[in-house]
C-alpha cells in the first residue's frame, strides 16, 4: 500500500501515454481516473494509519546513488506531514481526473492530457513522500516539468508556449537556489538524508562560513537558498511572475497544479526543514516579511483583473503569502492547516470557473458575463460556497485557517509579525472584495455576452458537477473537522515528530490567547470587502469607473501588475537576448566559427586547390621541381657548414 | 686526396690542348679566310650535287632501332677486348662470367630475330 | 686467381633471372598466344623464390660477389615483401592482361625482371651494384608503365616517367661520384671505414649525399620528387600502377634506409635534415593535394605520396625502433594498397575500366561485400584503430616520440586527420550516395581471393601482430648488429 499509493499514478500515465491510441480516449480516461481512485483510498487509510494512528514510518525501496561520501537511498518516508499531502494531493487530483472527463471531452488528444495528469501526480507524490532532499528535488524537477507540459498543452498557442517557457525559466531561478541549498546542506552536514539532517541540525546552528571573503552563519544562508526555491515554486513576489501566465493552461491543471498542489509544494517543502528554518531567526524573519508582502500585493492586483481565472490565479498568490508569514512565525502547523482548506476551496474555485468558462463558450473577460446564474445554478452554489471560505466567513474551512494564521501572526509578537498582521488584514479585506467582484460581474447583472453565446448557457453535465459538489463538501467542512487536530489541542499529538517548533517560538500558543478583537477583525474586515463589493457592482456600477478615472495612475498600476513584468523585461530579458545574440552572432559566429572550423576547413581547401594546381603536367615543371629541390638541400648544408 | 688529384693532371692537360688545337682552328679560319657569302656558298653541301629536300627530314623508326641493337654489340665487343687480354689472370671464373654475360646477349639476340626487328620489310 | 664466390645467398635472384631468361626464350618461340602460360610460369617463379629466400632467414650476415652482395635479417624480410607484392600484381595483372586483351607474353618477363632489379637494390652493398638494380628495376618499370602503347596516357605515363627517371639516376649517379671522389670507395664497408666515425666530413661527402638522396627520393617519391607520381599513376595501366604503388616504394625505400645506416651511420648529422624535410613535406602535401582529385588513381598516388611521408619519419628517426616502425608500416601499406587496387581494377562498367570517384556511388547497395572490404582499407589509410593502418602509424609515432622528435609525430597526426578526410569521402560516396551503374560481376576468381585476404590481415591484425613485429624487430636488429 505504501508503496502501491505512489507508483499507482505511474503506472496509469504510462499506460495512458504509450498505449493511448490503441486504448482511445475512453480507455485512457478510464485507467487513469481508476489509478488515481486507488490511490486516494490508499491514501486514506495511510492518513488514518499514519497520522491518527501515529505509525510513521519510511519503506527503503532501493540504493540510487552511492558514490564516496554521498549515499542516497531511494526511500519513501510517510508522517503526518507527508499524510496530510498525500490526503490532499490524492484527492484533489482525483477529482481533477474526473472533471476533466467532461470538460476535456472535446479535445483532440486526450490520452495524451490525462497521461500528463498522472504523471504529474506522481511527481507530486514522489516529492512529499521523499526521504532525502535529492529524492525531494527529483520531484520538485518532475512536477516542473509536467507543469511545463501543461501549461503548453495547447501548443497550437504561441502564447501557451510563451507561457510554458516563462513558468520553466522563473522555475529556474528557484530551483538554482534550492539545488545551492542542497549543495551547502551536503557540504554541512555530509548526507542528504531528513533523519540524519534533522539530528544533526542544533549542533550545527552557530557554524559560520566564509564565501568570496564574507562571513554569515551556514544555516541562515542554507535556509535562504532553500527559500528561494520555494518562492519560486510557490509564486511569491519577485519570483511569481509565471502563475498568472500559467493560466494558458487547461483549466483543470490551474486547478490542479496552480492552486491545489504544486505551488503549495514551497510551503512543504519550508515546512518539512522545519528543523533548519527554527534555528535561524534572520530567515525567519525573511520568510514572514515576503509571505506578507505578497499575500498583500497580490491581492491589489486581483481587485482590478478582468480575466476571471487571472482573478484566481492571484486570489492563490495571495493565499500562498499567508501560508509563508504563518511560517515565518513559526505556525507551520497553522500553514499546512491553510494548505488543506485551500486546497479544496480554490480547487473549487477554479473548477467552478472552468463550468462557467465552459458554459459560456470559453469566454474568460468577466466583462462579458453577467445575469446567468439561472442557468447554471450548480455552479453557482458552489461559487458562493468557495468564495465564503476564501473570505474567511465564519464556519466555512477558511475561516479556521486563516484566522489562526492571523492570530498566531499578531501573537508571535515581533515587528515583522505585526506587519504580517496588518498585511494580512488588508488582503483579507481585498479578498473578500475581488471575490465578490467576481461573483458579481460573472453571475448578476445584465448580460454582456452576445445572445447567440447567451442562448447556449446551460449547465455543465454530472461528470463535471458531481467532482465540484464533493470538493464543496471539503470547503464547508475541512475546517471545522481538521481545526482541533491541526492547530488546536490535539496538534501535539496528531503531528508528533513531523514538525519541529522551538520553545522560543511560542506563536500558535499565543494564537489561541489573543485578544478578541484580534480574532474578529478579519471578519469585519471580510465583511466590509462583500459589502463594498455590493455597493460598487450592484448599487453603484458608476463609481469603480469613476475611481479608476480619478486615479489613472493607481489604477494602471494595479492593472499592469505593479509592473514587474515590464521591469523584468526591460532587467533581464533584453539583456540576456542583447547577450545572447552578441555570443552568437559576433562571438561563436565572427570569431569562433570563422577562426575555428569554417576558417580551418577554408584554408585546407584552398591550400589544397594551390597544391593541385601544382601539377601542370608538363615535364619541364616536374624536373625544374627536381632540381630546385636539390638546390635548395644542398644550399642549406652550405650556409649550415660555412656560415 | 693530393696524389690522386694529381695522377687526373695528365688528362686535364691533354683536355687543354684539345680544346686549344679544336678552338684555335676554327678561331684561325675565321680570321685568316676572306669572308664573302653568297646563296650557293651558304646552302647545304651534298655530294657535288645540289639539295633534293630540307635537310630536316624525319628517318624511320628503323634506324634508330638498328642503331641501338649495334650499340649493344658494340659494347660487347668493347668488354670482350679487356677481357681477352686479362683471360689468363682471372681464371675459370672469369672465363664463366663472360660466358654467361654472352649469353644473356645471345638470349637477347634470339629474342629481336625472333620478333622480327632485324627485317626491314 | 680469383676463387668462385658463394651464390647460395643470391639463390633466388638467380633462380628469378634464369627463370626470366627462359620464360622469354619460351614465350618467343610458342606458336600460339603464350601470355597464359607465360604467366602462370612466371607466378611459380616468383613462388618459388619466395620460398627460397623465406628459407634462407637462418643464414647470418654474409657479403658476397666480391663484397657487392649482402644478405642479412633486413635484406629477407624485405626481399619477402618485394616477393609477395610481385606475386599479387602478377596475378592482378594476368586477369586484367585477359581482360584487356593485351596478350603478350613480355609483360610477365618484364615483372619478373623488375622484381629482380628490387631485390638487388635490397641487397646492394656497394654504389655500383645499388645502381645496377636500380637500374634494372627502372628500365623495366619505363616499358610496362608504357605498355598500354596505344593509350596516350599510358604513353604519356611512360615517357615522362623515363625522362624524369633519367633525371634521377642522373642525381643520384653524381652524388655517387661525390661519394667516391671524397671516399676513393665505392663499397659500403669501404666507404664507412673511410669516412671513419663522422667527425671530419668533407664537404664533398655530404653534397653528394645530398644528391645520392634525391636520386632515392625519385624513386619513393617524396616531396619535392615526386611530380612524376600523380601523372604516372593516373595513366599506366591499373595492376602496374598496383605494382608502383607497392614494389618500388618497398625496395627504394629498404635501399634508402640502407644505404643512410650503413656507409652513413655515423653522419646522421648530415642527411637527418633532408630526410625530415623530405617527411613533412610528403605528408603535408600527401594530405592537402589529395582533397582535390576525382581520379581514383591520382587520389592513390597523392595517398602513397603520404605514406612515404610516414614512413620517411621512421627513417629520421635511424635507430633500430625507427627502422623496426618503418617496415611494420610497409608490410601493412602493402596489404592495404593490393586490396585497393584490386577494388579499382574491379572498376568495370560494361566492360570498360572506369576510375572516377563517382563511379563507386551506391557501391554498397550494389556490390556490399566490395564496398565493405573498400571501406576496412580507407578507415585502415586514415589511421583508424583497430585496423592495421593505425598500428603502422602508431609504430613510427612512438619511434619519433621516443627519439624526441616531436614535430614529425605532431605534424603526422595532423596531417592524418587532413588525410582521413579523403578516405572517408570514398566511404561515404559508397554508403550514401545515389547508386550510379553498377560494376561487371563476376570480378574473377582470383580477384575476389586476394580482396578477401588483404581485408581479412587488416581488419584482424590487431589480433595477431606478434608474427610481424618480431619479424620486423630481428630484421632491424641485424641491419645495427655492428
Amino acid at each position: 500500500m505504501y508503496v502501491a499509493v505512489v507508483f499507482l499514478p505511474l503506472l496509469g500515465a504510462f499506460i495512458a501515454g504509450l498505449f493511448g491510441r490503441t486504448l482511445g480516449d475512453r480507455g485512457a480516461q478510464l485507467v487513469t481516473c481508476a489509478g488515481l481512485g486507488g490511490s486516494a483510498a490508499m491514501a486514506v487509510g495511510i492518513f488514518l494509519d499514519v497520522a491518527v494512528g501515529g505509525h510513521a514510518q519510511t519503506h527503503e525501496l532501493f540504493t540510487w546513488i552511492s558514490s564516496g561520501t554521498l549515499d542516497i537511498t531511494w526511500a519513501l518516508k510517510y508522517d503526518t506531514l507527508t499524510a496530510v499531502m498525500l490526503l490532499v494531493v490524492t484527492l484533489v487530483s482525483f477529482m481533477v481526473h474526473v472533471y476533466s472527463i467532461g470538460y476535456m471531452h472535446h479535445d483532440p488528444s486526450v490520452p495524451r492530457f490525462m497521461s500528463y495528469l498522472s504523471l504529474f501526480t506522481f511527481c507530486m507524490l514522489m516529492l512529499v513522500t521523499a526521504g532525502n532532499l535529492v529524492q525531494l528535488f527529483f520531484g520538485w524537477e518532475g512536477v516542473g516539468l509536467c507543469s511545463y507540459l501543461l501549461i503548453g498543452f495547447w501548443n497550437d498557442r504561441p502564447s501557451a508556449n510563451a507561457a510554458a517557457i516563462k513558468a520553466f525559466v522563473v522555475n529556474r531561478v528557484g530551483d538554482f537556489g534550492f539545488a545551492l541549498g542542497i549543495f551547502g546542506i551536503y557540504y554541512l552536514f555530509g548526507s542528504v538524508n531528513f533523519e540524519a539532517i534533522f539530528a544533526a541540525a542544533p549542533q550545527h546552528a552557530h557554524e559560520t562560513v566564509q564565501f568570496f571573503g564574507v562571513s554569515g552563519n551556514a544555516m541562515t544562508i542554507i535556509c535562504l537558498l532553500l527559500f528561494v526555491g520555494a518562492m519560486g515554486k510557490s509564486a511569491q513576489i519577485g519570483l511569481h511572475t509565471w502563475l498568472p501566465d500559467a493560466m494558458e493552461g487547461p483549466t483543470p491543471v490551474s486547478a490542479l497544479i496552480h492552486a491545489a498542489t504544486m505551488v503549495t509544494a514551497g510551503v512543504f517543502m519550508v515546512a518539512r526543514m522545519s528543523p533548519l528554518f527554527e534555528l535561524s531567526e534572520t530567515a525567519l524573519m525573511v520568510v514572514t516579511v515576503v509571505g506578507a508582502t505578497t499575500a498583500f500585493f497580490a491581492a491589489t492586483i486581483g481587485c482590478v483583473q478582468n480575466d476571471i481565472k487571472r482573478v484566481i490565479a492571484y486570489s492563490t498568490c495571495s493565499q500562498l503569502g499567508y501560508m509563508f508569514f504563518a511560517l515565518g512565525v513559526s505556525a507551520y502547523q497553522a500553514a499546512i492547516f491553510h494548505l488543506m482548506t485551500h486546497a479544496f476551496f480554490k480547487s473549487l474555485l477554479f473548477l467552478g470557473a472552468g463550468s462557467v468558462i465552459h458554459a459560456m463558450s470559453g469566454e474568460q473577460d468577466m466583462r462579458r458575463m453577467g445575469g446567468i446564474w439561472r442557468h447554471v445554478k450548480i455552479t453557482y452554489a458552489v461559487m458562493w460556497i468557495g468564495s465564503l471560505a476564501l473570505a474567511g466567513i465564519p464556519f466555512f474551512a477558511g475561516y479556521y485557517s486563516k484566522d489562526i494564521i492571523l492570530e498566531a501572526a499578531f501573537g508571535a509578537h515581533s515587528a515583522v509579525g505585526e506587519y504580517a498582521y496588518w498585511m494580512g488584514i488588508a488582503a483579507a479585506f481585498m479578498t473578500a472584495f475581488y471575490s465578490w467582484r467576481l461573483l458579481l460581474m460573472t453571475f448578476h447583472g445584465k448580460a454582456h455576452a452576445e445572445d447567440r453565446v447567451m442562448a447556449h448557457v446551460h449547465e455543465s453535465p454530472l461528470v463535471i458537477t458531481v467532482p465540484l459538489m464533493l470538493l464543496a463538501l471539503g470547503a464547508v467542512f475541512s475546517g471545522i473537522i481538521g481545526v482541533g487536530a491541526f492547530v488546536g489541542e490535539g496538534r501535539e499529538g496528531f503531528w508528533r515528530e513531523a514538525l519541529v517548533v522551538l520553545g522560543s517560538h511560542p506563536a500558535l500558543e499565543a494564537a489561541h490567547h489573543s485578544p478578541w478583537l484580534v480574532s474578529l477583525l478579519p471578519i469585519i474586515v471580510g465583511a466590509g470587502g462583500i459589502a463594498l463589493a455590493y455597493g460598487f457592482y450592484v448599487y453603484m456600477p458608476a463609481v469603480p469607473l469613476g475611481l479608476a478615472r480619478a486615479l489613472p495612475a493607481v489604477h494602471r498600476f494595479l492593472l499592469n501588475k505593479w509592473y514587474f513584468d515590464e521591469a523584468y523585461d526591460f532587467l533581464f530579458v533584453r539583456p540576456a537576448f542583447a547577450l545572447g545574440r552578441g555570443l552568437w552572432k559576433d562571438g561563436d559566429g565572427a570569431v569562433i566559427d570563422a577562426v575555428g572550423p569554417d576558417g580551418i576547413a577554408a584554408a585546407t581547401r584552398s591550400v589544397a586547390r594551390r597544391m593541385a594546381a601544382l601539377q601542370s603536367g608538363y615535364v619541364y615543371h616536374y624536373a625544374f621541381a627536381m632540381i630546385a629541390g636539390v638546390t635548395a638541400f644542398v644550399s642549406w648544408y652550405m650556409f649550415l657548414y660555412q656560415g | 686526396m693530393k696524389d690522386l688529384l694529381r695522377e687526373y693532371l695528365p688528362i686535364l692537360i691533354f683536355l687543354g690542348i684539345a680544346i686549344g688545337v679544336a678552338g684555335g682552328a676554327v678561331i684561325a679560319s675565321y680570321i685568316i679566310a676572306p669572308q664573302r657569302p653568297d646563296p650557293e656558298k651558304d646552302s647545304a653541301y651534298e655530294c657535288g650535287f645540289e639539295a633534293f629536300e630540307d635537310a630536316r627530314v624525319r628517318f624511320d623508326v628503323r634506324y634508330y632501332l638498328v642503331a641501338i641493337l649495334f650499340i649493344i654489340f658494340d659494347l660487347e665487343v668493347a668488354f670482350l677486348f679487356p677481357w681477352a687480354i686479362t683471360l689468363g689472370k682471372i681464371g675459370m671464373f672469369g672465363f664463366w662470367s663472360m660466358m654467361v654475360f654472352l649469353i644473356i646477349l645471345t638470349i637477347g639476340f634470339i629474342y629481336e630475330w625472333k620478333k622480327g626487328a632485324l627485317e626491314w620489310e | 686467381m680469383y676463387e668462385l664466390p658463394n651464390l647460395v645467398p643470391a639463390l633466388p635472384e638467380i633462380l628469378l633471372a634464369v627463370a626470366a631468361l627462359g620464360l622469354l626464350m619460351v614465350g618467343v618461340f610458342r606458336k600460339k598466344d603464350a601470355t597464359g602460360f607465360v604467366g602462370g610460369l612466371a607466378v611459380a617463379a616468383l613462388v618459388v623464390a619466395g620460398i627460397v629466400e623465406v628459407n634462407l632467414a637462418r643464414v647470418p650476415v654474409v657479403t658476397t660477389l666480391g663484397g657487392m652482395f649482402v644478405l642479412d635479417g633486413f635484406a629477407v624480410f624485405v626481399k619477402a615483401l618485394v616477393l609477395l607484392a610481385a606475386v599479387l600484381t602478377a596475378i592482378m595483372s594476368l586477369s586484367w592482361l585477359r581482360q584487356e586483351k593485351l596478350g603478350q607474353f613480355e609483360f610477365p618477363v618484364l615483372l619478373i625482371f623488375a622484381t629482380l632489379g628490387m631485390m638487388m637494390m635490397v641487397s646492394a652493398n656497394d654504389l655500383m651494384a645499388l645502381y645496377l638494380g636500380l637500374e634494372l628495376q627502372s628500365l623495366s618499370l619505363y616499358v610496362l608503365a608504357a605498355y598500354h602503347r596505344d593509350n596516350l596516357r599510358s604513353t604519356e605515363a611512360g615517357l615522362k616517367y623515363f625522362m624524369l627517371g633519367a633525371l634521377a639516376s642522373g642525381l643520384l649517379l653524381f652524388g655517387a661520384s661525390f661519394i667516391y671522389g671524397f671516399t676513393g670507395a665505392t663499397g659500403f664497408d669501404a666507404i664507412a671505414k673511410a669516412l671513419g666515425d663522422g667527425a671530419s666530413v668533407p664537404v664533398g661527402v655530404t653534397v653528394g649525399i645530398v644528391f645520392l638522396l634525391a636520386g632515392l627520393a625519385f624513386k619513393i617519391s617524396a616531396v619535392p620528387f615526386h611530380m612524376w607520381t600523380p601523372d604516372v599513376y593516373e595513366g599506366a595501366p591499373t595492376p602496374v600502377t598496383a605494382l608502383f604503388a607497392v614494389g618500388p616504394k618497398i625496395a627504394a625505400l629498404a635501399l634508402l634506409i640502407r644505404v643512410m645506416v650503413g656507409p652513413f651511420g655515423h653522419l646522421v648529422e648530415q642527411w637527418h635534415q633532408v630526410v625530415v624535410a623530405l617527411s613533412l613535406a610528403s605528408m603535408v602535401l600527401g594530405a592537402f593535394a589529395a582533397i582535390h582529385q576525382t581520379n581514383i588513381k591520382r587520389l592513390m598516388a597523392y595517398s602513397s605520396i603520404g605514406h612515404v611521408g610516414y614512413a620517411l619519419i621512421g627513417v629520421a628517426v635511424g635507430n633500430a625502433a625507427g627502422v623496426r616502425g618503418v617496415l611494420v608500416y610497409l608490410a601493412i601499406y602493402l596489404f592495404m594498397n593490393i586490396g585497393t587496387f584490386t577494388v579499382i581494377l574491379s572498376m568495370r562498367q560494361r566492360g570498360r575500366m572506369v576510375e572516377q570517384i563517382e563511379d563507386l556511388a551506391g557501391l554498397s547497395k550494389s556490390n556490399p561485400l566490395m564496398a565493405l572490404a573498400l571501406a576496412i582499407f580507407m578507415f585502415s589509410m586514415a589511421g583508424i584503430p583497430p585496423l592495421a593502418g593505425f598500428f603502422g602509424k602508431l609504430y613510427v609515432f612512438i619511434a619519433a616520440i621516443q627519439a624526441h622528435m616531436y614535430t614529425l609525430a605532431v605534424l603526422g597526426v595532423l596531417t592524418s586527420v587532413v588525410g582521413a578526410y579523403y578516405y572517408l569521402r570514398i566511404v561515404k560516396v559508397m554508403y550514401f550516395d545515389e547508386p550510379a551503374d553498377s560494376f561487371d560481376r563476376p570480378i574473377g576468381r582470383s580477384m575476389t581471393f586476394i580482396l578477401t585476404g588483404t581485408s581479412l590481415v587488416i581488419l584482424l591484425f590487431f589480433l595477431f601482430p606478434e608474427m610481424l613485429l618480431t619479424g620486423a624487430e630481428t630484421a632491424a636488429a641485424s641491419l645495427f648488429h655492428g
